[in-house]
Parts: C-alpha cells; structure tokens; sequence
C-alpha cells in the first residue's frame, strides 16, 4: 500500500445541499470527453454512414450515392451467396473459438503445474498472438506450399495425395480455422492461466481432503473458478473472430469461389473488389448487428451462470 | 522507466515530444491533385502512381528517374499503390478525399470505369501540343482507348497471355520444340506424351491467376464469346458452354490442375505448360535460369480457330488540373510512351512496345533475334481482339468471370448453368453502365 | 478475490489432515503426470517453435533452395543478403521511424484516455454512467472495413493525408483498454481511495498518487497489448497513405510479397523478421508482468 503526500486541508470541507455526485460530474466530463468524442468522430460516425449507405446505389466513383430504399437488403437477404457467407461465417467462429478455448484451457493447466520450461513454453504460446495477422497467413502460406512447404511434405511423407490446401474447396476452410487457432491459443492460454492463479489454493485443499479425485476437483472448482475468465475470453473471442480479415486475405482471397468468404470479407470485397458501397454497407450493418446480438445474449444468458464475488 | 522520478518523467516527456515532432514534420499537405495551385517558379511537379513491383517496379522507377534527369521544367514523384486493383482502389478513395494524383496506371478492366465517371481527360489537344506522333502507335493497342473520338488514356505497358512451355520436359517426352498448333493436338498429342515422360509430381497444365482474361482467348477459340458490343451477354450459348466443358474436363480428364499461382507452379517445374501474360516473361527467365529452357508460343487454336485478347495497362490524366499540370503530365507521358524508352521498357520487362518505330528498331529487332520468347507477343499481336464487354466494360465483370470459373474448375460444376447465372449477375451490373454511356452519348 | 461457491465450501475444515503416506502407486501415477505434462509441453513448444523455425531459415535461403525439395533443415549456404535486400526493396528506415513514431504517440493516448475514462466509471458515482461505457463498449463491435472510408474523407478534408498525424487519429479513442482498467479500478480495495479522499486529495491526485501506482502490471499489459496492435495496424496505414516513405512497416512488407513479378521468399520472409523484431524485444521485456497484468484486468471485477 502506497503513503500518500498530500497537503492536509486546515479546514474541512463543509456538506454541500447539492447531491454529492454533481460535484463530479464536471471531472466526469472532463475524464470522457476526448475518448467519447474521438469514438463518436472515428467509429459511430462512420456506422451511422454505412446505415445510411445500405439504402443507396454508389460505385464510390460517381459523385453522390443514388438512394434505393430497401433494394440492397432484399436483394442481400434473398441472395444465394448471404446464406453461404452467413454459414461460413458460424462454422469459422464456432470452429475458431470453441477449438482454441478447449485446448488453450487444456494447455493452461498444464502451464500451472510447476514444470521446468515453463516460461519458455507461456512467453513462445503466447508469441503468434502479438505478430502480424499478414505476416503470420504469409508464414503459414510458405508453409502450406505445395511441394517444398513443410506441411505439405509432411503430409506427403505420409501418404496423403498433394493437395492445394488454399485452394480445395474442401480444406481451405479447415486451413484458414487452424492457422486463427495457431495463432490465438497462446494468447487465451495465458488469460486462462491467470483465472486459474486467482482460484484460492485453499478450495482445491479442501476438496482434496473431501476425498475429490483430479476430475472432480476440476469440476467443482476450477470450472466455476475460472467462468469468469471463460466468459471474458468467449465474449471477446466471439468478437474478434467475426472481424477476422487479414489471415483469410492473404491466404485464400475468400476463396476457392466462397469457400472463405465470411462476413467480414465479403463486406470487403463488395466495396474493394465489387465496387458496390451500398452492398458493402448493407452487409456490415449485419455483421453489426450479428455481433451486437450475439454479446447482448452472451451477457443475458450467461453472465447469469458466471460466479462473482 | 520509473515516472515518479524528476529524470525519468523528464525522459519521458523527451520521447513524447520527439514522437510528436515526428508527426508533425512527417506530415505533408498537398499531395497533389486537383486543388494545388499553379506554382509559377521551379519545375512542374506531377504525382504519378503507378501499379508495377518487384522487379517490374524497378524498371518503372528508372523510367521516372530517366524523365526528370533529362529536362528541367517537369519533377515526376512516383508513387506504388499496389496492384491494377489495388490502385483502382486508392483513386476511388482519392477522389472522393480531393487527393487524387495527377496521372495513374489504369489496366484493361479498369480505366473505362474513371472514363464514365470523367475522372480522367481527353488527351487529343494535348497530344498535339506535344507533338505526339499518335499514328506511330500500334493501332490497336492505341484505338482501345478512343471513346467518342477522344483518346482517354495512351498504352504504356500492353501484353498478350502467351503459351509457356518447358522445353526440357517437351525433349523428354519426345515432343517437337514447339508450342501446340490447336487444343486438339495438345490434348490428344502431347498432354499424353508429357505424362508418360514427366515425374509423378508434375503435371501438364496449370490453370490459375487471371482466369477470366486468360479464358477470352479460349471461349473465342471455340466460336464464342462473353458479350456482344451491345451489352448482350453470351456466354452461356453454346459454343461458350463447349469452351466451359472443356475447361471443365480438363481437370476430369487429369492433364490440368487448377492453382492459385500458375507462374509459381512452373517456375517451380511443377507445371509443363501454362499460359500467362508476357509480362511476367522476365520474372520466369530469371527464375528458370540453370534449372530449365524455357518456351513460348502463340495459344493453341481451338475449333473455331485462333483467339487472343491483349491486357496491360495505359496511363491516364486525372481531370480537372491545372493547364500547365495538363501539359507537364503529357510531357512525361509521351516520354513514357516514346520508342526509345518502350523499346528499353519492352527488353526488361517482356511487355510489348506500343510504338511502331519501337518493334522495327534495330536494337529491337536485335534483341528478339537472340531472345526469340520475346518475339512471341510482338508476332501474336496482329491476330489480337479488343477484349468483350463482359469483362472490360462491366463493373467488376472481371471478377465475376473468374469466379465462375473456379466454379467450373475446382467445383466441377455444370457450365451450362454457371454461365447462365454468370450472365444475369453480368446483365444486371452492365444495366448503370448502359445508362452511364447513353448520358454520354458513346 | 473471487469466492466460489460450490457445495463443498461449506465443508472446509479448518483441521489439519493426516495426509496419506505416499505409495508406491502414487508414485508412478505421478510419474505418468510428469511424462504426460513434458510430452504436452513439448508438444506446444514443438507446433509454435517449428513454423517459427522455418521462416527464420527460410529467410536465410535463397529461392533456389526454398523451391527444392525435400528441404534442408539448416541451408548450406546462409544467404544473409535477404536481410539487406530486404531493407532496400523498400524505404525500410523511414518506415521503421513511421511506426515508432505512430505506435508511441498513439499507444501514449490511448493509455491516457484510457486511464481517464476508467477511472471515471470506476470512482465518480455519476447516474447513467454504466449506459455511457456500453456506448463505449459497443465501439469495439464496428469493424475496421466499415470505418477506413468515412476516417479518410475525415482526415483529408482536414488535411492530414500522408501525414503522421493522420495515421494517429483514428487510432486514440479507447474501448478495450477502458473496459480492461476499468475492470482492474473495480478490483482495487475501496479503503485506499476513500481515505485519500477523506485527506482531501482531488481526483487527479489520487489518480496519480494511489490508483496508478498499484495498476503497474495492468498497465504494462495493456502498454503490451496496445503498442503491438498499432505496431501491426495494415488496413488504415494503407488507406491514409499514398507515399512509401510516410508508410508503416506492415505496409511495406505487404507491398514486398507481389502478386506479379518473383516472389522472393528469402526477401520476404527477411523482411517479415525484420518487422516483427522489436515486437519480439518489447515482448521479452514486458512479458513477466504478463500474467499478473491479465490477472488484475480480465479476472477481477
């Protein structure tokens, strides 16, 4: 605990009529203002156009967007291509987060036991989460190489035909999913090893002297002791798995066709690639949305369960 | 650093303000465009962005260096922005921001789009300012871009996708130095020849990059075509489904695979045969270097005959500059696009020269004699088509081809119905530029 | 610290235990746990050392010995020139000065804000102020595509393209980070506060003197998290910018792996290691806090 030097006022203040918090709401002001207005100018702003842009027609080169009412949403909505993107988009998320949540809890149990090495193990995990999302989809696309990429030899040392991975409508999908686990495992291992040095050691003693086995004793306190990470993790997890955008740019273009085309890179592709402002806006706005539900049920719902203090 | 010591915030505020002077002698208002006055002393400066990398974008860069050291009145500031689309991206943004440059690289698909947005001007006055030698320019690469009379932009570095061959693995197999004459003989002659001589690994065709381009040449050397002049899409007819099963049986029938990138697979010996841009001729000589020979030749005829489309891009001037920027943007332009500097251009890169004088040179024309691969496009270039519609004249009709046809390709899906999905998705985007060029009276 | 309910706390005995005398049983049970820990261990390390691995050799061959196959696990010949052919084919020492420049100053806002709107959640009891950080929250679900426009237009038309300061704008409000301090503030114990109150500290002091000097590692960690973001932003720098020397390195490196032209890989990746090395450095650095800096921010509260 810290001393602190501070003047000694020679008089107390006196209770003032007005309630207590208008003293601060000045400073409360003061303290948010520049971070809520550089939100405002810099990410409301921006949503609040792309509302408006999901009702026009621009090519972005013609000098004012043509309003088109609900065109884009109904054509958006009754689009082949929405359904697979939207699809495509669920299997990423789920595959992406749910795998890297199991293993990185698995792994950080095993980083909480006291072995030699590891640090080592917890500073190179957590690495490939610090690293440039392009740099990483460039490494692991000189990885996946045909012929003289590591994986592919690896896979033909065993036996199996030489695939394209980023370009097999079959396993592109598959590849992109691992490289985002690849990548972010380390990173939840090490959040996840926090909640579990903050579980009391003494809870894990007492279940030990009631006669809990390892399986038990993981049930009963490890898992309620670590929702609240949990929770944390699979909220912003959730999150930043639909905005992935650099690793699927890099290595597969979304493709082959839509095969890794989610949300995020189809709203990309419609205003960089297609030129279509209003196609692009109508699709974000669903992300928007998608996301913005998703949390609101996650917090609802699970929160409930989550164990606080 | 420890902030509650006089030292360490002092160091602290030290890297503050340095971070902050960074930012502000970093930073640079006008980057040309539109809004910049006319500075009536020192030389003109022109923003130019170009599309070129690598390899490619080092000779791009001499070019430039070339214009400004050989006259004083005009500094050119090259700029990269990325790819053909890339590029297309950034001026889109630009103009929009008022930050648009002075002249931009704009390829075949891409400089129609800024001409009905009359994001770029006529160059026709200026041209003869400059006393510009506009008929010493390959006709059809410089009619391409003549809309109403006016020239909206001039050819700068133009190509034809041509047939690359491995000649070692051709002598392996037995086959005649040469490229195939027609699909017939590829499929029935030598694609059979090269696989019983190659290795297990390699294969005979790589089918990749640029696809919907590539596939001009192919539809139309099966009698079809992706659109008529007037915006009629034809592609799902008859003879264009034949080209989409051939295409499509390619694969079934094992001699072609589809890649992402077919240079890599050949430049690797993975693919025998491919065919690619002849701008990308240089690049693999360099890498094929030691390892194996390599061979061009015109594509193979197909039942209808011969088809080729030519690609590439050209430069354009950004509307609206200031006349005297008009002028200095011409002035380098014309340099860009003189004999002597596409005849250099030509030998570095393997893109075709645009101007007459140019090909007939004798430094050319001794060139080609000791490397013959690149007189393959010069020779294919009188037997090229300007490109359908479909493709260039269609927002994002390029990408809406390729994507069909890695439909075709890798999901072996029936091109009957590909292409006519492909054509309805492409008449309803050809619909705004209909109407765009009615309001222009083209 | 977080008290977990669960049937069996209530039967905590404050008792000490005899504990079992160790069997022979136990004994190789624990031994199997050890194997089996070092095997996982090792396994980790295996998956993330050996791409790791393979680029920092990679960068050392030449395109020849990449291509064949099947490889060498160290190349005969080190082609160290990758590394400064990787530095020439773009204005690497200019960009390398850009992203400090952007990363420092704009980490250094974002922290400030940061700090200034936790603290207001945290400790002014302002009605309504829980709706206002939702507002603030919400930010973190607007995808990046959807704002680079709009922020474009904005900054040109107050004319910061091509500028440092351009670079920097959009990047200084803070969502994560006041979520992640507020957190932490939440968790800090009332009694110190309240008695810097009762002494008559203002709120900047107390903020200077008592809350911030016990938020050491929540703030290296969040120092960490923020700089290595801004360190790695692609898609704004590459909006905002036309010219190579006010671009950020993971511009440049995108720009060195081309679509037409050779790809060299020994250059490429030389360049990639080149970009990511002082992340790596200020990692080392800072990653002993790491845990505890996580443990303080997403656990509590």
């Amino acid at each position: 605990m810290q001393s602190i030097q501070v003047p000694r006022p020679t008089t107390v203040a006196s209770p003032s009529a007005t309630p207590a918090w208008s003293r601060d709401l000045l400073i409360f002001i003061a303290f948010i203002a520049p971070n809520v207005v550089t939100l405002c100018v810099f990410s409301y702003w921006p949503m609040i156009r792309n509302l408006w842009l999901s009702f026009t027609y621009w090519d972005m080169i013609a000098p004012e967007p043509l309003w088109i009412g609900l065109d884009n949403w109904v054509e958006v909505l009754t689009s082949a291509t929405f359904w697979t993107v939207l699809r495509n988009t669920l299997v990423f998320t789920v595959g992406s987060v749910g795998i890297t949540i199991m293993i990185s809890l698995a792994l950080s149990l095993l980083l909480n036991q006291k072995r030699v090495g590891r640090n080592l193990v917890r500073a190179a995990m957590f690495a490939p989460a610090i690293l440039p999302g392009s740099a990483i989809a460039l490494v692991w696309t000189f990885l996946l190489a045909p012929y003289y990429g590591l994986i592919s030899q690896a896979a033909t040392g065993l036996g199996m035909p030489m695939t394209r991975w980023q370009n097999d409508p079959v396993w592109a999908m598959p590849t992109v999913i691992l490289v985002v686990i690849w990548k972010t495992t380390g990173y939840d291992a090490v959040i996840f090893l926090a909640g579990l040095q903050g579980i009391p050691r003494e809870l894990y003693e007492a279940a030990r002297v009631d006669g809990a086995n390892a399986w038990q004793r993981f049930v009963n306190v490890t898992v309620p002791g670590l929702s609240p990470v949990a929770f944390f993790l699979t909220v912003t997890s959730i999150l930043s798995s639909f905005q992935a955008f650099d690793v699927i740019r890099v290595m597969t273009g979304g493709g082959p066709v839509f095969a890794t085309t989610t949300l995020i890179y189809q709203v990309y592709s419609e205003a960089f690639v297609g030129f279509n402002a209003g196609r692009a806006a109508t699709y974000a706005t669903i992300l928007f949305g998608l996301m913005l539900a998703i949390t609101v049920v996650q917090i609802r719902m699970v929160e409930k369960r989550v164990t606080y203090e | 650093m420890n902030l509650r010591t006089r030292r360490g915030a002092l160091s602290a505020a030290g890297l503050f303000g340095t971070g902050l002077a960074l930012a502000a002698c970093g930073g640079d208002a006008a980057s040309g465009g539109a809004a910049a006055p006319a500075a009536s002393s020192g030389p003109v400066k022109l923003v130019y962005w170009g599309a070129f990398a690598a390899n490619l974008g080092k000779v791009q860069e001499e070019v430039v260096k070339q214009f400004n050291d050989s006259q004083k009145t005009v500094t050119v500031e090259h700029q990269f922005q990325g790819s053909y689309e890339e590029l297309a991206n950034k001026l889109t943004a630009a103009l929009q921001a008022k930050q648009a440059p002075d002249m931009a690289v704009l390829s075949d698909v891409w400089w129609y789009k800024f001409y009905l947005n009359k994001a770029i001007q006529p160059m026709d006055d200026l041209m003869k300012a400059e006393k510009v030698d506009t008929k010493d320019y390959v006709d059809s690469l410089f009619n391409e871009y003549v809309q109403g009379g006016k020239s909206y932009a001039l050819p700068f570095a133009r190509s034809t996708p041509l047939f690359y061959y491995n000649k070692d693995a051709y002598k392996k197999a037995g086959l005649p130095d040469r490229a195939p004459k027609t699909w017939d003989e590829f499929v029935k002659d030598f694609a059979p020849k090269l696989k019983g001589a190659i290795d297990p690994k390699q294969f005979v065709f790589a089918n990749g990059g640029y696809s919907a381009w590539i596939f001009q040449g192919v539809i139309w050397q099966f009698g079809g075509a992706y659109s008529d002049k007037d915006f009629k899409m034809t592609l799902g007819e008859p003879k264009g489904v034949q080209a989409g099963e051939f295409y499509r049986d390619s694969i079934k029938a094992g001699w072609s695979q589809s890649v992402k990138n077919d240079t890599d697979e050949f430049k690797q010996m993975n693919a025998v045969n491919i065919i690619n841009s002849t701008g990308s001729l240089v690049g693999i000589l360099d890498a094929a270097k030691g390892k194996f020979e390599v061979g061009t030749g015109f594509l193979p005829e197909g039942p209808a005959g011969f088809g080729c489309p030519t690609g590439g891009a050209g430069v354009a001037i950004l509307s609206g500059l200031a006349k005297e920027k008009q002028a200095a943007s011409m002035q380098y332009i014309a340099f860009a696009t003189s004999p002597k500097v596409q005849a250099s251009w030509s030998q570095q890169t393997g893109y075709m020269p645009v101007r007459k004088t140019a090909i007939d040179s004798k430094e050319m024309q001794d060139f080609i004699k000791t490397n013959p691969n690149f007189k393959t496009a010069l020779d294919q270039l009188p037997k090229t088509k300007f490109q359908d519609s479909a493709r260039v004249f269609v927002p994002n009709g390029d990408q809406i081809l390729a994507k069909g046809l890695e439909r075709i390709l890798v999901n072996q899906e029936a091109p009957s119905t590909v292409f006519k999905e492909v054509a309805d998705t492409l008449t309803k985007e050809a619909e705004p530029v209909i109407k765009a060029r009615k309001a222009l009276g083209a | 610290m977080n008290s977990v309910t669960f049937a069996s706390a209530s039967r905590i005995s404050s008792k000490s235990t005899d504990l079992p005398r160790a069997t022979s049983q136990m004994r190789a049970s624990r031994l199997a746990g050890a194997i089996a820990a070092y095997l996982g261990l090792g396994l980790a390390l295996v998956i993330v050392g050996i791409p790791t691995y393979w680029v920092i050799i990679g960068a050392l061959k030449t395109n020849r010995e990449i291509y064949t196959v099947p490889s060498t696990w160290w190349p005969p010949n080190p082609a160290w020139s990758n590394f400064p052919a990787a530095w020439a084919a773009a204005p690497f020492t200019r960009m390398y000065l850009n992203s400090i420049a952007v990363t420092f100053v704009s980490t250094t806002l974002k922290l400030v804000n940061a700090t200034f709107c936790a603290y207001a959640f945290a400790y002014l009891q302002i009605p309504g102020r829980n709706l206002i950080f939702m507002f603030i929250l919400g930010a973190l679900m607007i995808p990046e595509e959807v704002t680079v426009l709009p922020n474009y237009l904005t900054v040109a038309s107050l004319g910061y393209v091509n500028s440092i300061t351009g670079l920097i704008l959009p990047t200084i409000g803070s969502a994560f980070g006041t979520f992640f301090l507020r957190q932490h503030f939440l968790s800090l114990p009332r009694e110190v506060i309240e008695a810097a109150r009762v002494d008559g500290a203002g709120h900047l002091q107390i903020l200077w003197h008592v809350v911030l000097p016990l938020s050491r590692p929540v703030l290296a960690t969040l120092i960490l998290l923020t700089a290595v973001a801004r360190w790695n932003d692609f898609l704004w720098p590459l909006v905002v910018t036309s010219k190579d020397t006010m671009r950020t390195l993971p511009v440049g490196i995108f720009f060195l792996f081309t679509q037409e032209g050779t790809t060299e890989w020994g250059v490429v990746l030389a360049g990639t290691i080149i970009v990511i090395a002082p992340i790596i450095a200020l990692f080392i650095v800072v990653q002993r806090h790491l845990v505890e800096g996580i443990a303080s921010g997403a656990v509590k509260g």
